[in-house]
């Protein structure tokens, strides 16, 4: 008990110092924030970089994300299977005459990284959700992404495609096209069948998932500018920290 | 120039140092040459850059922190850019966190809520003095600080804080200058904290005041608590703490338990590939079981009970009991298979080592070599049986063919010949085996543990029964004279002397060969004189049967007599009898000599004085010798009731018997000249052969049987006698016998006073019939005749001597007739006289009265005179010899 006693006693030693010295800190470390805020605005000040679109490739491994991607990116198809941690991709492309970058994360299918999945799906503006249409797992694992999308951008209209891969090997496929049509229309997003390999529909699903980008940036900015049509629409929830 | 490289693509986007990476883009340079630079975040990478096409490039992060540009650099395009970027961070690792490195896993220094990085220190200001510490690269030994300040500080918040260890730690290379604007700084900041507790007092007077009445307020409540609930806030803290706590460790308990299996599953995998030789080693125990290599089952399994004897795991004690069960039976296996015979040494041995090194209970090598033994001691039974068996299978063949019994080989048989040569390979062969095996079994090399002391005496019993045995065998086989072998010479008779010489020669060799290999084999001595004893006591068997041979063949002598005349010697005529007995012993001996005189290694010679083969040798060699002389006695004696040839006696008869002496040379002999070639073959064996006899011995260098000569010498000179004794008997008594007869013959015509110029015809006669003896002596005797004819002309003497003195002459006619007639006769038998007959001649002319006038004995000498001229003829005749002739 004594022991217990003289632990204790230190122990709010330590919390009234921690106290004193976390109110000193707390008035450098706003001026700070603060600074930098100020310092990074005059910096970046936006340059002649065309607008930027985040898609995020999301699906069970080995349902051909990164094949896509490659395909997409490089036009090539990489037949061996190496599973992906998280890879970054970025280049300019015409969209509907416009010249954007897209930026694509490659993230990880394999249950090992899923721990991560949360950071980095909250960077991302659209998501292309892939599943194999010859592997039903992949096809009910797209249910859970769905929901950790949901759950992290916290918006129901998120831009959001649902692809069935690998459209090349009918003869295996093993994920009825009309169960994939009632998802996509459960969720109210767009299907769409590709083929990494024969890039079938590939140029397709980035495009069209960038337009529904484009729109919906335009429909914020105009939401931004005084324009609140919309915002019941989004049934965005507030953030209750104050 | 063309268009510079631009990275599109990294795959993937973050990693530690080290993180193989795949950079994308375009215009990555056109050839592997062509890629000049390569940079992650600022980090030179090139060195593990891996150009892979124009497109892609690999390579690995370096040590760099934080997001940065992939900048591609080429001879072809210049310095590139890049649209996306890599995070290099540094891989914190923990208990929860996998990692490439070793991290020990010792637990962190925990207060008791479990949280690390809430130490004061850290909050301690970065820089109290306001100083940059850039540049401060120097750090001041800590040692030394230790040593400075024993009892201090260089924290801050430390209660035995001592500034000088702060100043000598952080600003050891600070000038004074900047020690003394920093002072001012501290100083300042001091003043200003103070000002500022102040003015914030001042302006917050009634909020201060506030607290300070709730302060007591509080304190009275508190108070009023401790009334209330005791004096002890502190348990009710310390639940709340503890309640904390266990919820913490609820929190965390699922994942650690996840966390438990996952180290559990990846430690059952690390285990399997690590003790991957322990899982499969079962199965490879089988296999190279399988393909017999033992040597790698032993190295395998040494190896895993060094490395998991005193494991223990469950698992492992369970693999281990597995291998242990296959180990076990390998043993088995292995014993057995050491065991079982025939199994050459090398492979025995290689078992034996085998067993040894798989701690075989029991002592490998001392079974081997029993069960060597015994397979040894089998392998002479059976072969024994074997030819025991075949030996009466050719009997029976035999039998039925209704062979005699002498034509049965015995032990000389070609069957006996086979089981010598084999019992002999059996032993020499098994003993190659065994003794070198046991040498090295004492010398430790077999054993696992130091051998008894009762083996050695074992062993050698062991052995010397082993030799026993063999040696048993072998004189049951070789050497027997019991029923089967037949009579005497051990069943030799029915075969042929070359035949028995090259078998006797064949098993002795076999014999040798195998004492060879034992004493090659450095047997102890023991033994190995029994084996000695065998070859040496055959070799006694084979001198025996020779001299045996010997004897039964001179015993067979009389029936190949002929009576032929071989050859006139000094001694007479003789047959081929005493060559024959020559050539006999001589075959003997030398058979001897060729066969088993000589000694082989280690082998003791066969005649050492005062052994028993010498002595049988002597013996054998005086019954041979004196079965001659019994041979030639029994030729003497085998005809005695035939008819005396006496008519060559007769005066009248002369003629034939001249005639029958012609016809002797082709016909049978006459039973007398037998006697007197018996006699001339004796006597020429006593003079010649006897010595010639020696020769061999000489040759041979054997100890020379002087004895038996003696005694034959004896023998024959009482066979001589003997001879000489009944020529006399027969040929003399009837001479003699007509004497007195023939003297009287004409009495009646003679007038007792006339003086008479002759002598009577008696004289005569008794020249005649000498000369007759004489010429059939010399015809048969040769040079050695002169006895017999001496023995009768004794004989006559004494006669003559007997009837003067039976009839002295009273008248002095008859006195000059009787000297004229002995002086005559003295004349006559001159060179046959002996002593003895001229003793006996001389006492009959003493009988005499003296000549005493000188008439007489002139007309004495005339009538002498004219004896001498008339009787010239037979004089010489009488007085010569064959070789005179
Ligand atoms: N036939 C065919 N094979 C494809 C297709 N797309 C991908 N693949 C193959 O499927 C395997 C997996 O492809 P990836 O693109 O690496 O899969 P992933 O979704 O990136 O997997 P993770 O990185 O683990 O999430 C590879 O061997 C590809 O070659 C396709 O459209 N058709
Ligand atoms: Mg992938």
């Amino acid at each position: 008990m004594r022991v217990n006693r003289r632990v204790v006693i230190q122990f709010t030693v330590y919390a009234f110092h921690i106290k004193l010295r976390v109110d000193a800190n707390c008035l450098t470390m706003r001026t700070l924030k603060v600074c930098a805020a100020a310092a990074s605005a005059m910096s970046k000040k936006p340059a002649a970089q065309p607008t930027l679109h985040k898609v995020i490739m999301v699906g069970s491994g080995g349902v051909g994300k990164s094949a896509l991607t490659l395909q997409f990116m490089y036009d090539e198809f990489v037949e061996d299977y190496e599973p992906t941690k998280a890879d970054s991709y970025r280049k300019k492309v015409v969209l509907d005459g416009e010249e954007v970058q897209i930026d694509i994360l490659d993230t990880a299918g394999q249950e090992d990284y899923a721990a991560i999945r949360d950071n980095y799906f909250r960077s991302g503006e659209g998501f292309l959700c892939v599943f194999s249409i010859t592997e039903p797992e992949s096809f009910d694992a797209t249910q859970e992404f769905r929901e950790q999308i949901l759950r992290v951008k916290n918006d129901e209209n998120i831009p959001f495609l649902l692809v069935g891969n690998k459209s090349d090997l009918g003869d295996k496929r093993r994920v009825p096209l009309d169960a994939c049509r009632e998802r996509a229309h459960a969720w109210q997003v767009p299907y769409v069948e590709t083929s990494a390999k024969t890039r079938d529909n590939v140029d397709k699903v980035f495009f069209d998932l960038m337009r529904e980008i484009r729109s919906r940036k335009s429909d914020d900015s105009r939401a931004a500018n005084g324009n609140v049509r919309d915002k019941v629409k989004r049934r965005k929830i507030k953030c209750a920290i104050l | 120039m063309g268009p510079p490289p631009v990275v599109t693509g990294i795959s993937p986007k973050e990693g530690p140092p080290g993180t193989r990476v795949t950079i994308r883009g375009e215009f990555l340079g056109i050839s592997v040459t062509d890629l000049i630079g390569l940079k992650i975040c600022g980090c030179d990478c090139l060195l593990s850059a891996e150009w892979k096409s124009k497109n892609k490039i690999v390579a690995r992060s370096g040590p760099c922190k934080g997001r940065g540009d992939i900048i591609v650099t080429t001879k072809s395009g210049g310095e590139g850019t890049s649209t996306v970027q890599f995070r290099g961070y540094h891989e914190s690792v923990g208990p929860m966190k996998e990692s490439a490195v070793w991290v020990e896993e010792a637990a962190p220094p925990s207060l008791p809520w479990g949280r690390r990085p809430m130490s004061p220190t850290a909050y301690t200001p970065p820089d109290p003095l306001g100083l940059s510490t850039e540049g401060d690269d120097y750090k001041f030994p800590e040692e030394e600080l230790h040593e400075l300040f024993p009892d201090g500080s260089g924290k801050l918040s430390d209660e035995n804080f001592q500034p000088g260890w702060y100043l000598l730690e952080h600003h050891s290379n600070t000038s004074y200058e900047d020690l003394k604007a920093g002072m001012v700084f501290l100083q300042r900041k001091v003043e200003g904290q103070k000002e500022g507790q102040l003015s914030f007092l001042k302006a917050n007077t009634g909020a201060v005041m506030d607290q300070l009445d709730r302060l007591v307020l509080l304190k009275n409540m508190y108070e009023e608590d401790q009334r209330k609930n005791g004096r002890e806030p502190l348990p009710n803290l310390q639940s709340a703490i503890e309640e904390s706590i266990s919820l913490a460790d609820s929190l965390f308990s699922e994942i650690l338990s996840r966390k438990e299996n996952a180290d559990k599953t990846r430690e059952a995998l690390s285990l399997l590939t690590r003790h991957k030789f322990l899982f499969q080693l079962p199965s490879s125990i089988d296999k190279n079981i399988k393909k017999k290599e033992y040597d790698l089952v032993v190295n395998d399994y040494t190896r895993a009970k060094n490395l998991f004897g005193n494991t223990d795991v469950k698992l492992f004690q369970k693999i281990l009991a597995e291998i242990d069960k296959k180990i076990e039976d390998l043993k088995e296996n292995l014993f057995n298979r050491m065991k079982t015979m025939p199994i050459n040494v090398q492979e025995q041995t290689k078992y034996i080592r085998l067993l040894i090194s798989l701690n075989w209970d029991g002592d490998a090598a001392w079974t081997a070599i029993l069960s060597r033994k015994d397979y040894l001691m089998n392998l002479m039974n059976k072969v024994k049986e074997h030819f025991k068996k075949k030996e009466e299978q050719e009997s029976n063949e035999k039998g039925r063919r209704k062979l005699r019994d002498w034509e049965c080989e015995g032990s000389w048989s070609a069957t006996r010949a086979d089981w010598c040569g084999a019992a002999c390979g059996a032993l020499a062969s098994e003993l190659h085996a065994l003794w070198p095996l046991a040498r090295r079994y004492f010398a430790g090399e077999l054993a696992g543990q130091p051998t008894l002391p009762q083996r050695h005496t074992d062993l050698k019993e062991m052995i010397i029964a082993m030799v026993e045995s063999f040696s048993e065998q072998m004189r049951g086989c070789l050497i027997c004279t019991g029923a089967s072998g037949g009579a005497g010479a051990g069943g030799a008779a029915g075969v042929a002397a070359d035949v028995l010489r090259a078998r006797l020669v064949a098993n002795l060799r076999h014999l040798r060969d195998a004492y060879d290999s034992l004493l090659k084999l450095d047997l102890p001595s023991q033994p190995l004189s029994i084996v000695e004893k065998v070859i040496f006591d055959y070799r006694v068997h084979g001198m025996t049967v020779f001299l045996q041979r010997a004897h039964k063949r001179v015993k067979g002598l009389s029936e190949k007599e002929t009576w032929k005349i071989e050859e006139f010697s000094d001694y007479g005529a003789i047959t081929n009898l005493p060559h024959l007995l020559e050539s006999y012993v001589n075959d003997a001996l030398s058979a001897i000599h060729k066969c088993v005189l000589r000694s082989g290694r280690r082998e003791s010679p066969l005649l050492a004085a005062g052994g028993e083969p010498l002595a049988a040798l002597q013996r054998h060699t005086q019954h041979t010798l004196l079965a001659f002389v019994a041979v030639l006695r029994d030729l003497t004696m085998h005809h005695e009731d035939q008819d005396f040839n006496n008519t060559s006696l007769s005066v009248a008869l002369d003629q034939r018997l001249e005639e029958s002496a012609v016809e002797t040379v082709s016909a049978g002999r006459s039973w007398q000249q037998r006697l007197l070639i018996a006699g001339a073959n004796a006597q020429y064996t006593r003079r010649r052969t006897l010595a010639n006899i020696l020769t061999p011995f000489e040759n041979y260098e054997m100890p020379k049987p002087l004895q038996a000569i003696q005694a034959t010498k004896d023998e024959l000179s009482a066979l001589e006698d003997n001879i000489a004794e009944m020529y006399l008997e027969h040929k003399g008594d009837p001479l003699v016998g007509t004497i007195e007869p023939s003297m009287y013959m004409g009495r009646h015509h003679t007038d007792a006073d006339t003086l008479l110029d002759d002598a009577r015809p008696y004289v005569y006669e008794i020249i005649n019939n000498l000369i007759a003896v004489h010429a059939e002596v010399d015809s048969v005797c040769g040079a050695a005749s002169s006895r017999y004819v001496r023995d009768i002309c004794e004989t006559v003497c004494e006669e003559l001597a007997r009837l003067a003195a039976c009839a002295p002459a009273r008248s002095r006619a008859a006195a000059f007739q009787a000297r004229l007639e002995y002086s005559l006769l003295r004349l006559a038998v001159a060179d046959h006289l002996t002593r003895k007959a001229e003793n006996y001649l001389m006492e009959a002319l003493a009988g005499l009265p003296p000549l005493d006038n000188e008439e007489d004995k002139k007309r004495l000498d005339n009538i002498i005179q004219g004896f001498k001229k008339r009787m010239e003829l037979q004089l010489t005749s009488l007085n010569c010899n064959m070789e005179t002739v």
